[in-house]
């Protein structure tokens, strides 16, 4: 029996540390814990694969009021983003880019609903990445030219920047005792950079987490 | 020897450190360097050379010059003076040839006369003795041994931030730290020294006053919440806006400071006289750091030269360690009408004093390895040794204190305008950029509570820049004495007097290169060396530029420096390297290939299976049996790096026209058609697949390398145009594979309920659909030559649809196949690969896409130049050919040249056998004499032979196409 549950860019990479997988079959499958040291590593620097959440985008001049018809609560400024009530976001990528990551249900509703002028649909199948620890600023300074501190100040920007070299989206998720970021980048950019993340974290003194260890 | 504690010192006398040297086993403390372990044991001898190979001891003790440079295992050029040392260490001298003491290289000494000033260049004059020439200097030169096993040490490259950066923790940056941070600023200060204070730690310590002072500002400074330190670190350049590279023993920060003040003091300068590089010939701040920080002795009886308060400070400390001043000569005449504090103290002490002294020579003590005693003579007004009432005075060591020369790169570097300030004899920052400033010696500031005033206001000014506070107006006292002499360098019949120690330059040298018309700073530097060794100029270049300046009657100021370029210091080529980082694509199936042995090649940013490894078969089996899979049964192979674009607006159709050659507002919905497309100048940049998803809404692809790129211009050209369409990049969105042969419609049709028949599916129709329950995109396609489908779906379910795939086509014997196989298979059919068969010349009319180019579109990129290209003679024309089909030998390979006549006529873009048609076929281009068909081409090959070939009509395999069309 074949499955045509979604995996990860990085699946393979993720099979090799024999994780505890998700169970669920209906959605894509995500590592739940890599081992016991889980939490320890995250306190210091924890990676940990966030590419199986559900994901929609969209750009064009009519996708701001598109999204807001759809009930989609969108951030008034560029380069910014929002939470959303059910616990996603919403990411203003540009003045008429944006990415939605939530639930199933918004994100099939944005993708099944029929686009409208000037709206122009982002199929986003994205590695995902979560960043979190004491020590993830020095894993950010050894990979990107960003003084983050800039969004521990301002907490709802969205950087659009390049960290070991590829093109990445990056937004601080702290709101607690170490900082947390989530990082998108195109998939075929994921195994390289999961790669050269995880040992710069595991030189640092934490490395991969599951999504249950993520601050 | 080791003196008694001492206060401050920096060594751990609990602790005990072996290490080897030359073979020979010491010892020494945790905090040691290397030099001040072996100075402490003695050891006046700490390499050699460059040239001529003499023995050299301690200079400056400082990261400044290369006297001492050793290797410790693998790690080439050491240096000894700031290493700390390790237990354990196994060192040699760098340059040597049978070891440090007897280094038969030394002989070169005595032939230095046939070994004048740029008789490097010379040497090579004569083109006959040019490969001697070059052996002897690839042997006689160099410096450490590259262990070519050593393991590569990734170190980090970290990003760093600050407000205001602070290079140099001396009085005056330490100053203008708290200043900085007093302002609200985070600062960092960073320094090259293992502990921050500078020369305060060790010049004039034995001064309670000075030593208090001290001691204060450290204390505020490392209490301080918003200054951060970096000790060990050097600032090795600076780049445009203030970025600086901090390198450290283990790791490179890219730096980058609102503001940055320039802390970095003054190199002290040595005195030129004959045998002035002796082992116990040094800097007075040389001896100080061995006292202060090692409690090291550094001679027993010592010369003290001077032009300076700072020379006679050193007596002063020298005296108070138990060293035996024998006299401190005085360059000046006349100091002034007040003496300095210090020289009223050295006189209270009754030393002797000789105002008006120089040294004429070092005397040597056996083999070279020491100082015996000093010549001292009068100096003349016109800055020569006289002969009359010359004094020989026994000592081992000689320390000169002569003068300050700024350390000034960074500035430079950052563009300042310097000028040469007479009061003090040194270049000072004349126009400072914005955002840098200044402070302490290499602003022209020696005095210690100077250097303090100094720092704060450059402090104060730096955190005003970025944004804190006001810069305060504080009053800097001016010199009350002038701190370096300007003419501190005495001739000698004799020569062997130094200016640089790096390439050991006589001063000899700079007459016979002015003499050789080398009058220029720049020219001189390159002629003569001086400056280029590891220390870059840190001793020589402000004494080169004093002797030009006399040499052609000029002022210093008018002679200029040389140009400075990061990095100003040596950086060790790790730290360079770093941890790389090369960025690879991977398509989501990249799993799939390795567990089917995939042989991997680079394709742009991409990794992709060149073939598939079958044991026991070779590559070129493996390959020919993926290529008969494809033509007899099916074939797979992942395209999934293919550019993937969409267009989606009610100008979409229009967009596509103006980029591409051919026409696309009137392709129908669900087909494709060939896409090329050119640049300005009417040459081919890419080619895909266009397909028609609804009136408004195109998808396509590009070439796998240009995805990226074509994006985009295509956005750009959007942009620039204005239509009421949007592209989007879809290309690591969607896995892709082309399902080929014979059997591909029966596989897929097992998959998806989709009509696949021909007239509901025809040849370059283009589908959605579902296929194993996932939705794709399918397109018929026949770029290898058979009946296929490219299938397109989103790439978390790219390893779904390869499983159903390779289960579906398990009956039939599928097989993945490569790009080798993909080249041979697209060859046979003629079809060409961009940049392969075309080059950054060839426009679509060589490449026979004539067919292709719609001339009577309004406007497309590339038209005009087209037009031209067309109303021209041709001088190239892509043609295909064929070997003999009994052709046995050597086979041409692509890039071969084709010879008409005995001119290059052509080359090969394409070669292979292809089994299919059991012979070699190519693709070439040639003259357009050469092009028709049953044309004899001759193509040389590596050895010189040439292979005759002829030319023919392509496709090599399926001319009418058959394989596309419905034969059931």
């Amino acid at each position: 029996m074949i499955s045509s549950q979604p995996l990860s860019p990085i699946h393979g990479l993720l099979e090799a540390m024999h994780p505890l997988w998700s169970s669920e079959t209906s959605e894509a499958k995500r590592v739940i814990r890599i081992d016991q040291r889980d939490e320890e590593r995250a306190a210091i620097l924890g990676l940990a694969d966030l590419s199986h959440q559900n994901r929609a985008g969209a750009k064009g001049r009519g996708t701001a009021e598109w999204l807001s018809k759809l009930g989609v609560t969108i951030p008034s400024q560029a380069n910014s983003w929002c939470p959303l009530p059910s616990g996603g976001l919403v990411a203003r990528l540009g003045n008429t880019e944006f990415l939605v990551e939530n639930d199933a249900t918004l994100v099939e509703k944005i993708m099944q609903t029929q686009r409208a002028p000037g709206v122009y649909p982002v199929l986003h199948q994205d590695a995902a990445f979560g960043l979190c620890g004491a020590r993830v600023n020095e894993l950010l300074l050894q990979t990107c030219n960003i003084d983050f501190r800039m969004l521990d100040a301002q907490p709802s920007k969205v950087v659009l920047t390049s960290i070991a070299g590829v093109g990445i989206t990056i937004l601080s998720k702290t709101n607690g005792k170490y900082p947390s970021y989530r990082i998108w980048c195109d998939g075929t950019y994921g195994i390289y950079l999961w790669e050269t993340l995880a040992e710069i974290a595991t030189e640092l003194g934490g490395g991969c987490i599951g999504v249950d260890a993520v601050q | 020897m080791r003196l008694p504690p001492v206060h401050g010192e920096w060594i751990d006398r609990s602790k005990i450190i072996t290490f080897t040297f030359e073979g020979k086993t010491y010892t020494g403390h945790p905090g040691d360097s290397i030099t001040s372990a072996l100075w402490a044991a003695d050891i006046r001898v700490l390499g050699r050379s460059f040239k001529y190979h003499r023995p050299r001891g301690v200079l400056t003790m400082a990261n400044h010059d290369v006297n001492a440079l050793m290797q410790s295992t693998e790690r080439l050029n050491v240096r000894a003076d700031v290493t700390p040392l390790v237990d354990g260490m196994a060192l040699t001298a760098v340059n040597t040839f049978g070891g440090l003491q007897s280094d038969k290289a030394s002989i070169l000494g005595a032939f230095s006369r046939f070994m004048p000033v740029g008789f490097y260049y010379k040497a090579f004059y004569t083109k006959q003795l040019f490969p001697m020439w070059e052996r002897m200097f690839r042997t006689l030169t160099g410096l450490g041994k590259v262990d070519f096993s050593s393991p590569r040490v990734r170190t980090p490259k970290n990003y760093g931030f600050c407000d205001v950066l602070v290079i140099g923790a001396g009085p005056s940056g330490l100053a203008a730290a708290l200043a900085a941070a007093a302002q609200g600023a985070e600062v960092l200060i960073v320094d090259e020294n293992a502990r921050v204070g500078g020369s305060a730690g060790y010049i004039g310590c034995t001064d309670s006053e000075r030593a208090e002072l001290h001691a204060a500002q450290l204390s505020e400074v490392q209490a301080h919440p918003r200054i951060r330190i970096m000790t060990s670190t050097y600032a090795a350049g600076y780049y445009a806006d203030h970025w600086i590279p901090l390198v450290a023993s283990d790791v490179m920060t890219k730096m980058r400071a609102q503001s940055i003040v320039v802390a970095t003091g003054a190199y002290e300068q040595p005195s030129v006289f004959r045998n002035n590089d002796l082992p116990g010939i040094m800097m007075a701040s040389g001896a100080q750091r061995l006292m202060h920080r090692y409690a090291v002795k550094p001679m027993q009886k010592v010369v003290v030269l001077t032009a300076n308060a700072d020379g006679y400070r050193a007596a002063l400390d020298l005296a108070a360690f138990g060293v035996e001043v024998a006299a401190v000569v005085d360059l000046r005449a006349q100091t002034k009408i007040d003496p300095s504090e210090s020289e009223s103290q050295v006189n209270a002490k009754g030393m002797r004093i000789l105002k008006g002294h120089c040294i004429a020579e070092a005397i040597a003590g056996k083999q070279g390895k020491s100082v015996a005693a000093v010549v001292v003579a009068r100096l003349s007004a016109s800055g020569e040794a006289e002969v009359a009432g010359q004094e020989t005075i026994a000592c081992d060591g000689l320390v000169m204190s002569v003068g300050w020369a700024p350390t000034a790169n960074l500035l430079y570097q950052a563009g300042t305008r310097m000028r040469y300030e007479k009061s003090v004899e040194q270049f000072v920052p004349d126009v400072l950029p914005a955002g840098v400033f200044a402070c302490g010696r290499v602003n022209g500031v020696h005095t210690l509570t100077a250097r303090h005033a100094d720092g704060r206001r450059a402090g104060s000014m730096a955190a005003a820049h970025a944004g804190f506070g006001v810069a305060e107006l504080i009053e800097v006292a001016a010199e009350s004495e002038c701190p370096t002499h300007p003419w501190p360098i005495i001739s000698h019949s004799s020569g062997k007097n130094f200016v640089d120690f790096d390439e050991d330059l006589q001063l000899i040298d700079f007459h016979n290169a002015v003499q050789e018309g080398f009058d220029n700073i720049e020219l001189l530097k390159r002629f003569s060396t001086v400056g280029m060794g590891p220390s870059q100029g840190k001793h020589s270049n402000m004494i080169a530029l004093r002797i030009l300046a006399r040499l052609t009657n000029k002022e210093p100021q008018q002679v200029g420096t040389t140009t400075a370029r990061p990095f100003f210091h040596p950086v060790p080529m790790s730290l360079l390297g770093g941890r790389g980082f090369t960025p690879e694509r991977r398509t989501p199936l990249h799993a799939k290939h390795d567990a089917h042995g995939a042989c991997w090649m680079p394709a742009g940013v991409w990794q992709r299976p060149e073939y598939y490894r079958v044991e026991g078969q070779s590559r070129l089996e493996c390959i020919h049996g993926e290529v008969a899979a494809v033509r007899t049964s099916i074939g797979i192979i992942d395209v999934g790096t293919l550019g993937k674009l969409e267009v989606i607006g009610p100008q979409a159709a229009e967009f596509l026209d103006r980029v591409y050659i051919s026409k696309y507002a009137n392709l129908k919905v669900g087909m494709t058609r060939y896409a090329v497309m050119c640049d300005e100048s009417g040459v081919i940049i890419d080619d895909g697949v266009v397909g028609r998803l609804a009136e408004d809404h195109f998808y396509f692809t590009t070439t796998t390398s240009g995805a990226a790129t074509i994006y985009r211009e295509l956005s750009r050209l959007n942009t620039m145009w204005g239509l009421d369409c949007g592209i989007v990049n879809h290309t690591g969105a969607f896995a892709a594979v082309n399902l080929a042969g014979p059997r591909s419609r029966e596989v897929l049709g097992t998959l998806t309920d989709t009509d696949l028949s021909s007239g509901a599916f025809p040849y370059l129709a283009l589908r959605e659909a579902k296929v194993a329950g996932i939705p794709a995109r399918l397109m018929r396609v026949g770029f290898v030559g058979e009946w296929g489908y490219e299938i397109h779906v989103p790439a978390n379910q790219g390893v779904a649809l390869w499983e159903a795939l390779m289960a579906a086509g398990q009956q039939f014997g599928i097989r993945p196949f490569g790009v080798e196989a993909q080249r041979l298979l697209r060859l046979e059919k003629g079809h060409i690969i961009i940049s392969q068969d075309t080059d950054g010349l060839t426009s679509p009319l060589e490449v026979n896409l004539d067919w292709a180019l719609k001339m009577d579109k309004p406007f497309f990129v590339g038209q005009r130049s087209l037009k031209i290209i067309a109303s021209k003679e041709r001088k190239q024309q892509l043609v295909g050919f064929e070997l003999a089909a009994d052709f046995s030998g050597t086979a041409p390979l692509e890039c071969h040249l084709v010879i008409h006549k005995g001119e290059i006529s052509g080359r090969v873009t394409s070669i292979a056998y292809s089994p299919n048609v059991g012979r070699n076929i190519g693709m070439a281009f040639v003259t357009p004499e050469l092009a028709k068909q049953g044309t004899q081409i001759a193509i040389r090959i590596t050895n010189g032979s040439e292979v005759k070939a002829t030319v023919v009509r392509t496709p090599f395999y399926d001319p009418e196409n058959l394989k596309q069309k419905e034969t059931t």
